[in-house]
């Protein structure tokens, strides 16, 4: 029925921690979707997020998504979503996440994943900084 | 370094409610409501517009500055004070005095 692979989408596959805060039991999935993605992965290079211990069980999940939602990719959030297993929130990385950013009036953009998901935090920015996302990813797990 | 981006600020005092620079916004993020009035004066009477509200919808900004470039009346400007996340997205929706710049604020 549908053409799309979604291995690569799958949120649930590698996740993260945060640098420097062992106390602080989130792990961090990341379900990139356009340039957002990007910040992600320069968070994990620039060593703001290091690989999540396997042994270690997360008190709860947040599931990143960064970047432009499309309505022929809403089944793969949705999976990504269903796939985390335990307490769980999203947090809409930029501007396509938030609100479809720039192309909101596309007829191929969801306007904000949270008419999909629910949505527990918005980080502006077109793209936010890294900085911004991992700042995002502590005030959640501090107010868990 | 910043942990996020810039923040643009809104000078309420000099912003005349052309509307160029919701106009301008790629994304139309900025949403100004106005009215007019007429003030009588010696001459013929003046009509002016002012200002009701002004809002930044941060939630689909792109930080481009376009805004800021295209003002006539440098009513716009960067500020270093943060957007930072929120838990909803009416919570990114900056009114006039959200956007006031803090250094204005400092100088009365
Ligand atoms: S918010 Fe901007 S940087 Fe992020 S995915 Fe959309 S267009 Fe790309
Ligand atoms: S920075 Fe760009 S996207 Fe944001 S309000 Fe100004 S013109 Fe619109
Ligand atoms: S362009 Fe400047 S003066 Fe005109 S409405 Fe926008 S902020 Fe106000």
């Amino acid at each position: 029925m549908t053409a799309i692979d979604m291995t690569g989408l799958r949120g649930a596959g590698r996740t993260y921690a945060v640098t420097g805060r062992p106390g602080l039991h989130v792990s961090v999935a990341n379900l990139g979707l356009a340039c957002c993605a990007v910040e992600f992965g320069s968070a994990v290079t620039r060593g703001l997020l290091e690989p999540a211990d396997p042994t270690l069980e997360p008190e709860m999940t947040v599931l990143v998504v960064s970047g432009t939602l499309t309505h022929r990719l809403t089944p793969a959030l949705v999976e990504a979503w269903d796939a985390v297993v335990g307490p769980r929130v999203v947090l809409a990385l930029g501007a396509c996440a938030t609100s479809g950013g720039p192309y909101w009036d596309s007829y191929a953009v969801v306007e904000g994943i949270d008419s999909v998901v629910p949505v527990a935090s918005y980080v502006p920015g077109c793209p936010p900084r890294p900085e911004a996302l991992v700042a995002a990813i502590v005030s959640l797990a501090d107010a868990s | 370094m910043s942990d996020a981006h810039a923040f643009i600020a809104l000078d309420s005092a000099a912003c005349t409610s052309c509307l160029v620079c919701a106009r301008e916004c790629p994304d139309w993020c900025i949403h100004i409501e106005q009215h007019s009035e007429t003030l009588a004066g010696d001459g013929r009477p003046r009509t002016v517009k002012l200002l009701d509200s002004f809002v930044i919808d941060w939630s689909s900004c792109m930080f481009c500055g376009i805004c800021i470039e295209v003002c006539p009346y440098d009513a716009l400007s960067w500020a270093p004070k943060p957007v930072v996340a929120e838990s909803t997205r009416a919570g990114l929706a900056y009114g006039i005095s959200e956007l006031a710049d803090p250094k204005m604020d400092d100088e009365g």
